[in-house]
């Protein structure tokens, strides 16, 4: 069942539904509801989506072949 | 399961995960080998206390929490950069965001509401490193876990020994924080200053 939400309410449970936190079936319509019709907010959550996104394309590495041998190495003697 | 089973499934964990715990540890330690000697030691104290895990399906934040009690007890004392003591660490549960945004100044969060696309599109990686860097290390370590390597606020919780509320406390401040320090990047703010 939908519900209205205000701003503040949405905000608060934004960071969540990015995260994928908010698991409440009503809760995650109540907050759908209230982007779908609220710019603001609309706005706000394509804005985070955009910073996480340049986030993990930034900050996801791949581990050096010199730090993979050494716990190659390391395994053997395990 | 016999001692080779162990190993094998024990190599396995490892060998997909290497890659994220060296980008966490990069973020941790700041400095290549440090993260390099971060990810080989906590292999191997893993592997000592490899009877600890009682749930094989929990590997990923078990040895998560290995690799960052590691940092806690070794990396960080020996670090020449001070520790950010200056911030709330959003221990308070009833740190939200509301109470958090009331705190910013009021050109801050008309950008905040709506800043440029362009400006996230154009954002260069090494100054968007480097914001993230800056974060004090509470913040970062969950923003990192959370935002670049998908875990949960439950397993964040369990990695750090902190409650999942907090994670969700630290979240919200670690990205107003973040959002801060790229609003002071922003295009613009040094325009017409001559030295």
């Amino acid at each position: 069942m939908k519900h209205d939400i205000g701003c503040l309410q949405a905000i608060e449970a934004f960071y969540a539904y990015l995260d994928g936190e908010l698991d409440d079936p009503d809760s995650i319509a109540d907050f759908e509801h209230h982007a779908d019709h609220c710019r603001s907010c609309f706005s706000r959550i394509e804005i985070e989506r955009a910073l996480n996104q340049r986030i993990q394309k930034t900050a996801k590495h791949s581990s050096p072949e010199v730090l993979r041998d050494r716990v190659a190495e390391l395994m053997k003697r395990f | 399961m016999t001692h080779v089973d162990t190993k094998a499934f024990f190599g396995a964990g490892v060998e997909r995960h290497i890659d994220s715990m060296y980008g966490v540890a990069l973020r941790l330690t700041r400095v290549n080998t440090d993260a390099e000697d971060l990810v080989a030691e906590a292999v191997a104290k893993a592997w000592a206390s490899i009877d600890t895990l009682s749930d094989r399906a929990r590997f990923r934040p078990w040895i998560f929490r290995i690799m960052h009690n590691t940092f806690v007890s070794d990396y960080r004392k020996k670090s020449i950069r001070p520790i950010e003591a200056s911030f709330n660490d959003g221990e308070n549960d009833d740190d939200d965001l509301a109470s958090l945004l009331n705190e910013q100044s009021d050109d801050f969060l008309v950008w905040w509401s709506n800043p440029e696309r362009e400006f996230f599109n154009n954002l260069l990686g090494e100054k968007l490193l480097e914001a993230l860097d800056n974060l004090p290390e509470a913040f970062r370590t969950v923003v990192i876990l959370v935002n670049v390597e998908g875990f949960t606020y439950d397993e964040t919780a369990e990695v750090l020994g902190i409650a999942p509320g907090t994670v969700r406390s630290r979240m919200k401040r670690g990205r107003t924080l973040l959002q801060k320090v790229l609003w002071d990047q922003r295009p613009g703010l040094h325009e017409g200053k001559r030295p």
